[in-house]
């Protein structure tokens, strides 16, 4: 028998490979040298990078459960920082009121979450678009305003503080320990958004993003669909504001503001619509950014006189990218990225890959 | 003429500078009026060059007034008197419009709304004016009475009119010249008096058969022929 | 009797600043999430103008009206206009982030303290007796009269001039309308050019009556709900929503609590949302087309 050709490149020949979340032996042993690289990170990281890595991870979490429902599902949120408060705002309720441990806490936000989810989710079923976005933001402001009241009410008009979680008698304090709590927790998050992506229920997402009157006509029961997105993304968006309420040890509505919002909606746009690669780089950029403008502000001469002023260079700046993004690279830093990609995979050829389009 | 995807309103729409708002380009070939090179300008501009168009679905402005409707073109000649002789124009070739002047675009029968949408054309002022699928949706009495005054209108404004039309017969008694397109090519042109005449035409767009049935080897060759034309 | 004077007052700044929701939702079915920073710069822009011509306040106001509508045209040019035919979420995401760009830059420019365009202006704001023992302040009041005075404008212009016909023919359908020679982009820049100046009246009155600094967000925010509960292409919806949401709050405030101020307008919106989505007098098939 004669050998078959050699093929020109890697092609998927059943449907379990197709799904498969790693493909290639390439893609494996580089998958492996980024896990082994953010497992001992901790052991050279100094404090700070340790807070800014813990950061990114929550920052994580929340923008990939803002990327299934806006960038695949479609559904446009303006709630997200109304989410997150009322993830931590259980966690900090329950905590002052019963002295609950975490593994009750958590759970109960998720619940929560996915219950607002429902809330948020209604007003999908007969809106649309602009719609949306509007009642979204009203729930915003409802929930916030329910949390100020609590703080009011009870006292704790500067926030509520939380101690930290407690396991088997021991407090969690220590950096690294939360560094790979986060890090278990962002990667959690991200193996279930690549499998609900890759089943029906992704599909069933792309299909009503892309045109609901046709997703209802092929079968697709778009109203669950449409609920099932913003109850996974709130219950997910919720936990990651209860860790962030264990991980700062305070909740305050002050926290929660509407900029926080149109942070994770950065870094949807910014890292890429559509991509759960997307979502990790808009966290990792917005994470970092007012940093990167804080070093970059302090370079300059006259630092002093400036520092005042950090915060409205940093909003100017953000909302800059933002516009430059949204005109120049709709595709994100993820487009880049791929374009980038397929340039040295390439060269010096020009064509696309075929079918890697998987986020 | 043509069928179904031929490209028919691809054509008028590159002519009156359409392709450009769904971010497509005209990138072979040329399109000239009147001496000017005027592929991929907008259409706006087309317009006020002589160009209008009218498209075949959403051709009228559904929430204004049929009077609003006809007001609401900005037409080259600004000066009032004029417009106003315009828009008299367009009542007069479409005298049916005068009644229903306070109705709301959106409430007119398909028929009234292909009036307004030629009458709103006119006052565009073109010298070419380009109807797409004249017929769709239209009963084929109206269709004939509507080419009718088409032909009408062309008689005493001198101006040019390019109709997409299905139904071939009226089509080629009103019209002086006609095309037919397949796959984004015209693939026969002529006069209409030599179309008319056009065993292919006979056959395929006028449903006359010659004598008894034929064989599907000829048609095959219908084909082939029509492919030479492009 | 007060409480009618507060309501009063209140619908009018909404009113004022809901019509510019409106007017840009109506050509280009965008919804401008930077209008309370517009507004903001508007007032921030009559501050500065008052500090310049310091004896002719006429001429500071009508320096920086004019500056506002250049600003609306420049927003469009600059940014929204390669927006035009792009995803809604595109569109307002970008006005977002429009609006977080205006808040630094205006920080930047200003500082965050509060300022008193009022004293700059040398301006003085007496409250004036009404009948029955409620008092207004001169410059709500001219808050009242501007609003009358604009929506008049607005609509004598969409109803009868030519180009307010053209306006609403664009918002219809843009292809014919460009197709009838009409100019969008010219259209586009003039709506955002008119809402741009409405609501920086708004900014300028509001600021006046009460200082300037960032709160007017908020404001601005807040607004949204009588745009929506009136129906957002609408104008007259705009007026009855800025009197309904208006009442709802001056009431609340009144009656049960001060701190609801801020959340009312979005409770009448929810329940606006859930009755009837399209608005009082919003068109409803506009929820239909995606
Ligand atoms: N000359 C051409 N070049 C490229 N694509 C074309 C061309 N003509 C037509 N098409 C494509 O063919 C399809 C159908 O054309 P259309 O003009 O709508 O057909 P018709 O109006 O005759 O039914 C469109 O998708 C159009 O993009
Ligand atoms: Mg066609």
């Amino acid at each position: 028998m004669s050998r078959s050709p050699r093929a020109s490149g890697y092609f998927r020949t059943s449907y379990d490979q197709d799904l498969a979340l790693v493909q290639t032996r390439l893609e494996r042993t580089s998958l492996g040298v980024f896990i082994a690289a953010l497992l001992a990170f901790p052991l050279i990281a100094s404090p700070f990078q340790l807070d800014l890595a813990c950061q990114v991870f929550l920052a994580s979490i929340g923008a990939l459960s803002l990327m299934l429902l806006t960038g695949y599902a479609g559904q446009i949120s303006l709630g997200h920082a109304g989410l997150l408060a009322a993830g931590a705002f259980t966690v900090g309720i329950l905590f002052r009121e019963t002295n609950a441990p975490f593994w009750i806490t958590l759970p109960a936000a998720a619940a929560v979450g996915g219950l607002l989810g429902i809330i948020f989710g209604l007003p999908s079923l007969r809106l649309r678009g602009l719609y949306l976005a509007v009642s979204t933001l009203a729930l915003h402001f409802v929930v916030i305003y329910l949390g100020g009241e609590y703080e009011a009410r009870r006292g704790f008009s500067t926030g509520i503080v939380v101690d930290p979680p407690k396991l088997g008698g021991v407090s969690i304090t220590d950096a690294r320990a939360w560094y790979f709590i986060l890090l278990g927790a962002a990667a959690a998050t991200l193996l279930v958004c690549l499998n609900l992506l890759r089943a029906r229920t992704g599909r069933a997402w792309r299909a009503l993003r892309t045109r609901e009157t046709v997703a209802e006509a092929l079968g697709i029961g778009v109203a669950s669909y449409k609920l099932l997105a913003f109850v996974i993304s709130s219950a997910v968006t919720a936990v990651a504001g209860a860790l962030f309420a264990y991980y700062r040890g305070f909740v305050s509505v002050e926290a929660f503001s509407l900029f926080l919002t149109i942070q994770y909606l950065a870094m949807v746009i910014i890292g890429g619509m559509g991509s759960l690669l997307g979502a990790l780089l808009g966290a990792i950029f917005v994470t970092l950014f007012p940093y990167i403008i804080e070093i970059g502000l302090l370079a300059l001469p006259g630092a002093q006189r400036h520092a005042s002023l950090l915060f409205a260079v940093n909003y100017a700046a953000f909302g800059l990218v933002m516009i430059l993004f949204l005109m120049f690279e709709p595709l994100g830093l993820v487009g880049m990225w791929r374009r980038m990609q397929n340039y040295f995979l390439l060269w010096p050829f020009k064509h696309r890959r075929a079918g890697g389009s998987r986020g | 003429m043509g069928t179904n995807g031929a490209g028919k309103t691809t054509t008028l729409r590159a002519i009156s500078g359409f392709l450009g708002i769904d971010d497509a380009r005209v990138t072979e070939g040329a399109i000239t009026f009147k001496g000017a090179r005027i592929e991929n300008r907008p259409p706006h501009e087309n317009t006020r060059r002589g160009i209008v168009l009218v498209p075949e679905r959403d051709k009228v402005f559904p929430n204004l007034t049929v009077a609003e409707n006809l007001a609401a073109p900005v037409a080259p000649a600004a000066a009032a008197i004029e417009r106003r002789r315009r828009e008299a124009l367009a009542y007069q070739f479409f005298p049916q419009l005068a009644d229903l002047r306070h109705r709301v675009g959106g409430l007119l029968s398909g028929g009234e709304r292909q009036m307004l949408a030629l009458a709103s054309g006119l006052v565009c002022e073109p010298e070419l004016l380009l109807v797409d699928e004249l017929s769709l949706g239209l009963a084929p009495v109206v269709v004939a009475d509507l080419l009718r005054r088409l032909a009408e209108i062309r008689r005493q404004l001198g101006i040019a009119i390019l109709v997409v039309e299905q139904s071939a017969t009226v089509a080629l008694e009103v019209a002086d010249y006609a095309y037919v397109m397949e796959n984004g090519r015209i693939v026969l042109d002529g006069t209409a008096e030599r179309l008319r005449r056009h065993p292919d035409i006979q056959e395929f767009y006028l449903g006359r058969k010659s004598g008894e049935r034929r064989s599907y080897r000829e048609v095959k060759q219908y084909r082939r022929s029509r492919r030479w034309y492009g | 009797m007060q409480l009618i004077v507060n309501i009063t007052v209140l619908a009018a700044i909404y009113a004022l600043l809901a019509c510019g929701y409106v007017l840009i939702y109506r050509v280009s079915r965008v919804m401008n999430m930077a209008h309370g920073e517009l507004a903001m710069l508007g007032a921030y822009l009559l501050y500065t103008t008052a500090s310049l011509f310091t004896d002719h306040p006429v001429g500071a106001i009508a320096a920086a009206l004019v500056l506002s509508l250049t600003v609306g045209v420049l927003v469009y040019v600059a940014l929204m206009r390669k927006m035009t035919g792009q995803m809604v979420l595109a569109a307002i995401l970008t006005t977002i982030a429009i609006g977080i760009l205006l808040r630094g830059v205006i920080v930047l420019i200003w500082s965050a303290a509060q300022q008193h365009p009022l004293q700059a202006l040398k301006f003085s704001n007496p409250s004036i007796e009404l009948i029955g023992g409620a008092r207004i302040s001169t410059c709500a009041a001219l808050m009242v009269l501007a609003t009358v005075a604009v929506y008049t404008a607005l609509f004598v212009f969409l109803r009868f001039g030519r180009w307010g016909m053209r306006l609403r023919a664009a918002g219809q359908n843009p292809l014919l309308a460009a197709q009838r020679g009409i100019n969008l982009n010219a259209i586009y820049a003039l709506a955002w050019a008119l809402s741009t100046l409405t609501g920086s009246i708004a900014g300028m009155l509001i600021a006046l009556d009460s200082g300037l600094d960032q709160t007017m967000v908020v404001i601005g925010l807040k607004a949204f709900a009588p745009a929506l509960v009136g129906g957002l292409d609408s104008l007259l919806g705009a007026l009855v929503g800025a009197v309904i949401v208006a009442s709802a709050e001056v009431l609340a405030i009144h009656y049960v609590d001060p701190l609801l101020s801020d959340v009312v307008p979005f409770l009448v919106l929810i329940a606006a949302l859930i009755v009837r989505p399209w608005g009082l007098f919003g068109t409803r098939e506009e929820l239909d087309r995606v």
